[in-house]
C-alpha cells in the first residue's frame, strides 16, 4: 500500500521522470520488459484471457449458427448488449485518443508515459465494439451492400441520411487513422528495440517493422509534421466519433433518446470510462513492467483529476436529462426520467450508475485519496461499471417503457449475450498482454525527448538561480 | 572491403560516419560541415533535436501541403459520392423530402476527409522518406545502433572520387568524437 504523498511540498511540482537516468537507462529500462522473457504471471492472465476468449467464439458460433434469436433483445427492447457493449468499448477506445492527441496539442508533458499505453488500448478496445455491430446484423456478410456503398448488382446505395451509416464511417476511421498514428508513433521505438536486443530473430522482426529507420534529420522534419497533423486530425476526429455514436440515440423519437445533449454528453462519458480503463491497466502494468520511474503518481493523480472533471460533466448530463424531461411538460419523458429510471424494474442499474459515476469520483477532491493507490483502483473499477450501467440505462431502460404500456415488456439477455461480453473481455485483454510482452509499453523515444528538455529546463533554471 | 569491383561495375557507396557527443555539438558539428562544402550532409539521432532543420539547410516540410490536398480530395469524393447516389444513380422519393440534403452530407464528408488526410499523412512520409528501406550503407557501421538508442551521428556521403581522409579530417576537426569510413556491400 502506497503512503499518501503528503510530505511533498504543494508547490513544488512533482517530477515526470523520478530518478537520474541517461538515454541509456530508459532505453534499457524501458524495454526490458519486451526483450526478457515472459514471466509465470504474464502466462497466468494470458492463460484467463484465452479461455474468456475461447467462450467468445463459442457465442459468436452460436449467434452466427441461429440468428440473433439467440439473444436476449426482442421488440420493444431491440437494441440491448450488442449496442450497450458497442457504445462502451467505443467509450474506453476515447481516452487513447484524448491522451495522444488532444494533450499532444496542449503540450502537457505529463502525456508521453502513458500515451502509448492508451492509443493501443483505443485499438483494441475498437475491435472489441466493431464486432457488436456487426454480429448484430446476423448475417455479416449480407449486410455489406447496406453498411458500404458499394457497386452491386442491385444497384442499391446504403442510406446516407441514417447516423446508423454515418456510424460505419465514423467508426472505421477512426480505427484506421488510430492504427495509423500509433504505428507511426512506434517506429523510431522498434529501432530502438531493434538496435537493443541480442537476439537475432528478435533483431530481424523489429527490424522488418522497423521499417529501416535511420532517425535521419531529413526524416525527422517531416515525422514531426506528420505525427503533429495525425494528431490534430485525430482530436475532431475522436469528438465526431462519439457524436455520431451519439445521434444513433438522439434523433430518434422514443423517450431518454431524444436529447439535445447527447453529443457533449456521450463525448464526456467517452473520456470518463476511457480513463477508468487506462487507470485499471496502468495500474498493475506499472508495477509488473517496472515503470514506476516514468508513471508517476503526478501521471496518476492527473488522470484522477481528469476523472474528476469528466465524472461531473456527465453528472451534468444526467441532470440536465431531468430538468429537460421536465421542462418539456412531456408526459412521456417525466415518466421516463422520474418514474422508469429512479423506480422502475431496472432501477437498480440506475442507482449503481449514479452511485459509480457521480459520487464516486467526488472523492477525488481529496489529495490523500487521489494519491492512494488502492483507492484509485477500485475507483476506475467502479467507473468502469458505472459507465456499462449508463449504457444499459440508455438503451434497454429506455425503450422497455416507451409511449402504450401495452408494448412495454421487461428484458433479460440470454447467455450468449452475457458470453459476447465476457468475452470480448477477453478478446481485449488477450490483445493486450500480447501488446505488453512484444511492443514497448511506453514511447522510449518521447521519454528521451522528454528528458532532454527537462535538463535543459534544469539547466536554465539553474543559472537564473545562481 | 574494397572501394569498387572492376569487374562487376559496381562502385560502392562511401559515407563517413562521425559520432558526437551532445545534441549541441551535432549541431555546431553539422553547420561546420555543409560550410566546408560537403553535400550529401545527414543526421541521425535518437529523439528529433530542435534546429537540426536549419543546420541541415533543409527547405519548408512537404507534409503539410500533402495532408491538405488529401483532406480536400475527401470531401470531393464523399460528398459527390453521396449526390451521385441519392440524386443521379438511384433517387428515392421518400414523404418528399429533398434527394440533395447538405446537413446529413456532413458526417460522412468529414469522416472521410479525415481519412484521407491521415493517410496520406503518414503515406506521404513513408513516400518522402524513401522507406521502408531495410538496407542503407550507413548500418554497415558497428556503432551506428546507437543513433536508435543514446548517440547524435553524422553521415556525409563522399562523392566519387573524393579524398576520404581528407573528409575524416574535416569532420574530426568539426568536433566529431570519432569518425569511419563505411563502404557500402554488393549483394
Amino acid at each position: 500500500m502506497a503512503a499518501p504523498n503528503l510530505s511533498h511540498d504543494p508547490l513544488e511540482p512533482l517530477p515526470l521522470i523520478e530518478g537520474t537516468h541517461t538515454d541509456q537507462t530508459i532505453n534499457d529500462s524501458l524495454l526490458s520488459h519486451v526483450l526478457r522473457g515472459a514471466g509465470k504471471g504474464w502466462w497466468m492472465l494470458f492463460g484467463c484471457a484465452l479461455s474468456m476468449l475461447g467462450l467468445l467464439v463459442i457465442a459468436i458460433s452460436w449467434t452466427l449458427y441461429k440468428g440473433i434469436g439467440a439473444w436476449g433483445n426482442n421488440i420493444p427492447v431491440g437494441w440491448a448488449f450488442g449496442i450497450i457493449n458497442f457504445v462502451w468499448w467505443i467509450g474506453i477506445g476515447h481516452a487513447g485518443t484524448l491522451i495522444s492527441a488532444i494533450l499532444l496539442l496542449f503540450q502537457q508533458k505529463w502525456r508521453t508515459s502513458i500515451n502509448r499505453f492508451a492509443e493501443a488500448m483505443t485499438l483494441f478496445a475498437v475491435i472489441c465494439a466493431l464486432l457488436f455491430p456487426l454480429l448484430h446484423t446476423g448475417r455479416p456478410w449480407f449486410a455489406a451492400y447496406w453498411l458500404m456503398p458499394y457497386p452491386s448488382v442491385q444497384r442499391i446505395w446504403p442510406q446516407f441520411k441514417s447516423p446508423l451509416t454515418w456510424d460505419v464511417f465514423a467508426v472505421s476511421t477512426y480505427f484506421t487513422i488510430s492504427l495509423l498514428f500509433w504505428f507511426l508513433g512506434l517506429v523510431p521505438d522498434l529501432a530502438a528495440l531493434r538496435e537493443s536486443t541480442k537476439s537475432k530473430t528478435k533483431r530481424f522482426i523489429y527490424g522488418l517493422f522497423a521499417m529501416g529507420w535511420r532517425g535521419s534529420g531529413r526524416h525527422w522534419a517531416e515525422y514531426k509534421w506528420a505525427y503533429l497533423l495525425l494528431a490534430g486530425l485525430s482530436t475532431p476526429l475522436v469528438l465526431s466519433v462519439h457524436t455520431i455514436v451519439s445521434f444513433d440515440f438522439a434523433t430518434s423519437v422514443i423517450p431518454g433518446w431524444h436529447t439535445t445533449i447527447f453529443p457533449p454528453y456521450f463525448v464526456a462519458g467517452a473520456v470518463f470510462s476511457g480513463f477508468a480503463m487506462v487507470m485499471t491497466w496502468m495500474i498493475p502494468a506499472r508495477h509488473f513492467l517496472g515503470l514506476k520511474h516514468v508513471v508517476t503518481m503526478k501521471h496518476l493523480e492527473n488522470m484522477n483529476k481528469i476523472m474528476l472533471v469528466t465524472g461531473m460533466l456527465v453528472g451534468y448530463g444526467y441532470l440536465m436529462e431531468h430538468f429537460i424531461a421536465w421542462y418539456s411538460g412531456n408526459p412521456y419523458e417525466m415518466g421516463q426520467f422520474f418514474l422508469t429510471r429512479w423506480h422502475g424494474p431496472m432501477r437498480w442499474i440506475f442507482r449503481t450508475m449514479m452511485f459509480c459515476n457521480v459520487v464516486v469520483p467526488q472523492m477525488f477532491w481529496s489529495k490523500r485519496l487521489r494519491t492512494s493507490i488502492p483507492v484509485m483502483w477500485v475507483a476506475a473499477i467502479l467507473i468502469n461499471i458505472g459507465m456499462w450501467c449508463e449504457r444499459f440505462n440508455i438503451v434497454v431502460t429506455s425503450l422497455h417503457r416507451d409511449f402504450l404500456p401495452s408494448s412495454w415488456k421487461d428484458y433479460s439477455p440470454t447467455w450468449v449475450d452475457l458470453s459476447l461480453f465476457i468475452g470480448t473481455i477477453g478478446l481485449f485483454s488477450t490483445l493486450f498482454l500480447l501488446f505488453l510482452k512484444f511492443v514497448p509499453a511506453v514511447a522510449v523515444t518521447e521519454v528521451k525527448e522528454l528528458r532532454h528538455e527537462l535538463a535543459e529546463h534544469d539547466a536554465v533554471a539553474g543559472e537564473t538561480h545562481a | 572491403m574494397s572501394a569498387g569491383h572492376e569487374d562487376s561495375g559496381f562502385v560502392a557507396r562511401r559515407f563517413v560516419v562521425a559520432e558526437f557527443a551532445t545534441p549541441e555539438a551535432l549541431l555546431a558539428g553539422t553547420r561546420k560541415v555543409r560550410e566546408g562544402g560537403y553535400k550529401d550532409v545527414d543526421t541521425h539521432t535518437p529523439i528529433p533535436i530542435h534546429g537540426l532543420e536549419a543546420a541541415l539547410g533543409l527547405g519548408r516540410p512537404k507534409i503539410p501541403a500533402i495532408v491538405l490536398c488529401g483532406a480536400i480530395a475527401g470531401i470531393c469524393i464523399a460528398y459527390s459520392m453521396i449526390y451521385f447516389c441519392n440524386v443521379i444513380d438511384f433517387p428515392i422519393n421518400i414523404g418528399n423530402r429533398p434527394m440533395h440534403s447538405p446537413p446529413a452530407n456532413i458526417p460522412i464528408t468529414f469522416e472521410l476527409a479525415v481519412l484521407l488526410a491521415g493517410g496520406s499523412s503518414f503515406f506521404g512520409f513513408f513516400t518522402l522518406a524513401g522507406l521502408p528501406k531495410p538496407y542503407h550503407p550507413i548500418f554497415e557501421s558497428e556503432q551506428f545502433g546507437r543513433a536508435a538508442i543514446d548517440a547524435f551521428f553524422l553521415s556525409v556521403e563522399l562523392p566519387v572520387g573524393a579524398n576520404a581522409d581528407k573528409a575524416l579530417g574535416d569532420v574530426r576537426a568539426a568536433g566529431a568524437t570519432s569518425a569511419e569510413l563505411v563502404y557500402e556491400s554488393e549483394r
